[in-house]
Order: C-alpha cells, then sequence, then structure tokens
C-alpha cells in the first residue's frame, strides 16, 4: 500500500518572474508504506523542494501529493494537520530549540495537536526514550546540553508528534563518526519499533547506505533512478556524473568484479564485502590444497 | 624544515558557572605541537575533542590560558601583533553562509584585502589571482547566494587567499557540501598546497580527506593521542575506533581480513591500493 504518491507534481520557484527555475518535474512516484526511502541528488537537485512539497510546506505548482490516497491540499485550511501526520526534521535542527526546558520543546508538537497532559507526557517520554535523552535532561534548558544532546531532542520533538511519514533532512550533519552510528542506530530502532515510512535525505553515501530499502536518486529536478539500494549503488559511473558517489567499500568489490572476480553486484557495507571475501579466499585455499 | 606555528605547553579552560559552584573546564590540556612550513596538516577528533579550539588559537582567536602559541614567530599573547597574525592564517569556516559579506563574488573576495588597506591596483591583481586559484574567475561577477554550496565555500577561500596568508587553517569546511562539493573544496586545498607552498591546516571528521594530508594529528580530550603520516597513523584502527573516530572503509575491510588471519603487510588507505591488495590475494 502507497503512504505517499505523486501525480505530474511540478514545483516553480518564482513563476512568471525572469528568475522562473523548475525545482521539481513532473514526478511520478510512489512510496510503500513503512519503507526507509533514502533521498540523494546534488545541491539544487531538487531533493529538498520535494520533501517541503510531501509535508505541505511548499504547494505544488501542478499535479498532486496523495497521503493515503487523498490529496494533501483538498482542504487548504486543514493543511496544519498534514504537518502532524508527515514529520519533517530540518537541517541542524538544534537551532530551532527555544523552550525553557527540553521537556517543554518536545511537548510543543503534541500540545498542538491538542493531545491531553498525559498522553503528551507519555509521547515525550517515548520520543526522549528513542533518542536515548535521559530523563535528567528533560528539566534542563536545551542550551546546556552538548551538540549532540540538542540534536537528538530536536528529533524527539518531531518523534514526539508519532507522524507516520518521517521525514530527516540530512540529520547527521556535522555530528563526528560515532555520532552519526549512534543517531542512526536510534532513528533505525525508531522505525524497526514504529514500522512507520522514513525519508532521510543525505549527502552521506555510506548513511544512506546502511539504512534505506530504496533510494530516490534526484536530478536536475527529476526522479533519475528510484529503486532498491544495492541496485542504486551498482550505478558508479552514473552517479558521479550526477555529482554523487557511492560508498568507498561499494566502489571497491564493483571494481574486482569488473576486473573478473566473480563478486555479486551492490556490496553496501564493510560486513557484507568481508563475508564475501572469506568465502572466497577459503574457497581459494581449498582448491589450491593449502 | 621550518617550524611555521608552535603550540608550546597550552592549556585553554573556561569557566562554567552550573547552579552555585564554578566549573571549570578544560579544553585543551598541556598541548605541544609544531606545525612546519607548507605541510598539509588534518586535525581528526571527536566533538569537544578540543580540535576547534586549538585551530581558534592558530590566529589569536584564542589565547592560551597556560603555555605560548607562535605564529612565525610571533607570540599570539602580543596584542599590537594580533593583526601581523591575522595576515599571516586565515581560517574558513563550515557554512559559507556566514563568511560571505557582499552581494558580487568579487566584491566579498576583496573585502579582507580592502579592510588591509592594500592598494586599489594591487587588490584588483589579488582578488584575480585568488578566484583564478580556486576556479571561480568565470563567476567574478555572479550573486554569491545563487552559487552552490561548494562555489560559495571556495569564494570563501579565495577570500582569505587574497589576504596572502602563509596559512590557511579549515574548520570541516566540507561538512555541508555535497560529494561534487566536497571534492572541489579539496582539489583547491591541495593545489593551493603542492602549487603555492601555503601551509593547510584541515579539520574534518571524513577520513577519505584526512588520507589526503602529509601527517594526521589526532586529538582528544584536549591532547594529543596519534600524530605521524596517514598510513602510520590509520594503522591504529583499534585506538581510533576506542576513541570515536573511524578509518577509511578500505583499511576497515583489510583490517578485518587480517583478523580473521589473511595475511596482509601494510594497510591501504585509499580505495585502489585496497583493490590491488586484495587482487594480490585471490589471485
Amino acid at each position: 500500500m502507497n503512504v505517499l504518491e505523486t501525480e505530474n507534481l511540478r514545483f516553480v520557484y518564482g513563476e512568471n518572474t525572469p528568475f522562473e527555475k523548475v525545482a521539481v518535474d513532473n514526478l511520478n512516484i510512489s512510496i510503500e508504506k513503512g519503507e526507509f526511502v533514502g533521498i540523494i541528488g546534488h545541491t539544487g537537485s531538487g531533493k529538498s523542494t520535494l520533501v517541503q512539497l510531501f509535508n505541505g510546506l511548499l504547494k505544488p505548482s501542478t499535479g498532486r501529493v496523495l497521503l493515503n490516497d487523498v490529496d494533501i491540499w483538498e482542504k487548504p485550511k486543514e493543511i496544519r494537520k498534514i504537518r502532524f501526520q508527515v514529520g519533517m526534521v530540518f537541517q541542524y535542527p538544534e537551532y530551532q530549540l527555544f523552550e525553557e526546558t527540553v521537556y517543554k520543546d518536545i511537548s510543543f508538537g503534541p500540545k498542538n495537536m491538542g493531545l491531553s497532559d498525559e498522553e503528551i507526557d507519555k509521547r515525550v517520554r517515548d520520543a526522549a526514550k528513542f533518542v536515548d535523552l535521559k530523563d535528567s535532561l528533560l528539566e534542563k534548558s536545551p542550551f546546556e546540553l552538548s551538540g549532540g544532546e540538542k540534536r537528538r531532542a530536536a528529533i524527539a520533538g518531531v518523534l514526539a508528534m508519532d507522524p507516520e511519514v518521517l521525514i530527516l533532512d540530512e540529520p547527521t550533519a556535522g555530528l563526528d563518526p560515532m555520532g552519526r552510528d549512534v543517531l542512526l542506530s536510534h532513528i533505525h530502532a525508531y522505525h524497526k519499533t514504529r514500522q512507520n515510512t522514513i525519508l532521510l535525505v543525505s549527502h552521506s553515501m555510506e548513511d544512506i547506505a546502511r539504512t534505506a530499502d530504496r533510494i530516490l536518486v534526484m536530478n536536475e529536478s527529476k526522479a533519475a533512478m528510484f529503486s532498491n539500494t544495492a541496485e542504486v549503488f551498482s550505478h558508479g559511473k552514473e552517479l558521479i556524473e550526477m555529482g554523487l558517489q557511492v560508498p568507498q567499500i561499494t566502489r571497491i568489490m564493483m571494481s574486482l568484479r569488473e576486473h573478473g572476480y566473480d563478486i555479486k553486484p551492490g556490496i553496501l557495507t564493510v560486513e557484507e564485502a568481508l563475508q564475501v571475501l572469506l568465502q572466497k579466499i577459503e574457497k581459494e585455499g581449498a582448491a589450491h590444497g593449502s | 624544515m621550518e617550524a611555521f606555528i608552535k603550540a608550546e605547553h597550552v592549556s585553554f579552560h573556561y569557566e562554567n558557572e552550573d547552579e552555585h559552584q564554578v566549573v571549570q573546564k578544560n579544553v585543551l590540556e598541556d598541548l605541544s605541537l609544531t606545525i612546519n612550513k607548507g605541510e598539509f596538516v588534518a586535525i581528526l577528533g571527536h566533538n569537544g575533542s578540543g580540535k576547534s579550539t586549538l585551530a581558534k588559537h592558530f590566529n589569536a582567536m584564542f589565547l592560551p590560558s597556560d603555555g605560548k602559541v607562535f605564529v612565525d614567530g610571533i607570540d599570539t599573547s602580543d596584542e599590537e601583533k594580533k593583526y601581523d597574525i591575522r595576515t599571516r592564517v586565515g581560517l574558513v569556516l563550515q557554512n559559507p553562509d556566514n563568511q560571505i559579506v557582499a552581494s558580487i563574488v568579487e566584491e566579498d573576495v576583496a573585502f579582507g584585502p580592502e579592510n588591509l588597506g592594500v592598494p586599489a591596483e594591487e587588490i584588483r591583481k589579488r582578488v584575480d589571482s585568488a578566484l583564478k586559484a580556486v576556479e571561480m574567475y568565470e563567476y567574478r561577477m555572479h550573486a554569491p547566494y545563487k552559487l552552490s554550496g561548494g562555489q560559495k565555500q571556495r569564494v570563501a577561500i579565495a577570500g582569505v587567499i587574497a589576504m596572502e596568508p602563509s596559512c590557511i587553517v579549515l574548520d570541516e569546511p566540507t561538512a555541508m557540501l555535497d560529494p561534487r562539493g566536497r571534492n572541489e573544496v579539496l582539489t583547491t586545498i591541495e593545489k593551493l598546497n603542492r602549487e603555492k607552498g601555503i601551509t593547510i591546516i584541515l579539520i574534518t571528521h571524513y577520513m577519505d580527506e584526512a588520507v589526503k594530508a602529509d601527517r594526521v594529528v589526532v586529538m582528544d580530550e584536549g591532547k594529543i593521542l596519534l600524530d605521524g603520516a596517514p598510513r602510520e597513523v590509520f594503522s591504529h584502527v583499534e585506538i581510533l575506533k576506542k576513541h570515536r573516530l573511524d578509518v577509511p572503509q578500505a583499511t576497515e575491510l583489510m583490517h578485518r581480513l587480517k583478523s580473521h588471519g589473511v595475511n596482509i603487510n601494510e594497510m591501504p588507505l585509499t580505495a585502489s591500493e585496497c583493490i590491488k591488495q586484495l587482487e594480490a590475494i585471490l589471485k
């Protein structure tokens, strides 16, 4: 079942002005319920515009965005409701923390949804748990937290709305490798537990390789590819032409394959590569009788 | 080799008032480091390891609480010499949007030398040559806001080059860029180092950027944990992982193969080195 679908979706900035620019051009894609979709594309490829169309921050110039088969702009006055269902974590979300305490900040979304105090409290605590923020931090001012904690608190604010679709725009930018790992594993665990749909926009091909089931590649306002992760990353040449990359490990294994070794395409992680290589080495060893 | 930056027993702390008690936070602790003229040094470390704080000591933005920093022989704590230090060491930050001040590319690049009181004719020359060095000359009349992230960051670098510093410190200059933008900035940095002999200090979280440096310094808890050529530093896979850092995937793969008993002498740093080694093993 599709949770999100676009029909001839088109968005033009500055329409009928000399600065007119088509950012999303006649896009027809559908995203299934419960999928984890990675969105990649160089700066200016249209991916940020697309995710803003998904949660109703931008209104299509023409075409439609369907959420559970209903046009999100069917009742323009109720577009706010869409934003509760399609939650968006912006780049550097920690700049948007503003409340006196972390607790109040996380509860801001659920409060606006008009939930009961009891439900709000439950949601805040659940969301904090998902991103591993300790209870003792909830009463602190957001400004007392470390950079990584602030980022997680800001993400918890969106999780607390329990959106059906969660969009994360570059959630790991500026984090160190460990911070990146930790955050991605929280997102992964959240996805596993809640079984909701996640769209992850990232410039880090490694992050995408580790998490996404499918990848949407945006290029020049169009969907250049939309396929499972291994398949997309087996198109190294095309991706590089679009100003993108494939993970280093994928490149290494693809190159061995091109040199005639019997290795499957689209290996995405070091772990996977290790298993494939160990198996091959063992076999060779046995064949050589050593 | 001639020393350009010398940090001698540098400590840096600040005081944080927490409720009623004053808590002292030590960011750098008795750190000594020499960076030579013309070197390309990458500084790695997890968030909070002190690497940005250290970098800000290199152009007298921060002064040590204890110890001394010398830039080209000048003591950074000499208030009257601050200007001389800033003209020698340029700083490029993470977000290009925070560093661009003018509405036309060439005016932005001219901003620094103008403030230095460089004569107009000389400014013209410097701006043109700086924009050529970062391959943005043809964009000189463009509006910065219309450029891509990588292009903006290159304009920011041109603005620093136009002041003709002998050293450029870059604090995570590619954190907000897409793969092409990262590549553009890295290529520019390497070129400035090789062709113009500018000393480069690159702070980064990306291991594939660090392997391009002559030397990698790893910071942890305000101290230097490892310091050496990339090959040497990245051979300490376990130490790096323990301190919240990564190694390139090529290195990690070979390290793990080795721990499974596969015979590997030298750890690769790049994809092409790794492929060569794997082909030799699989043959």
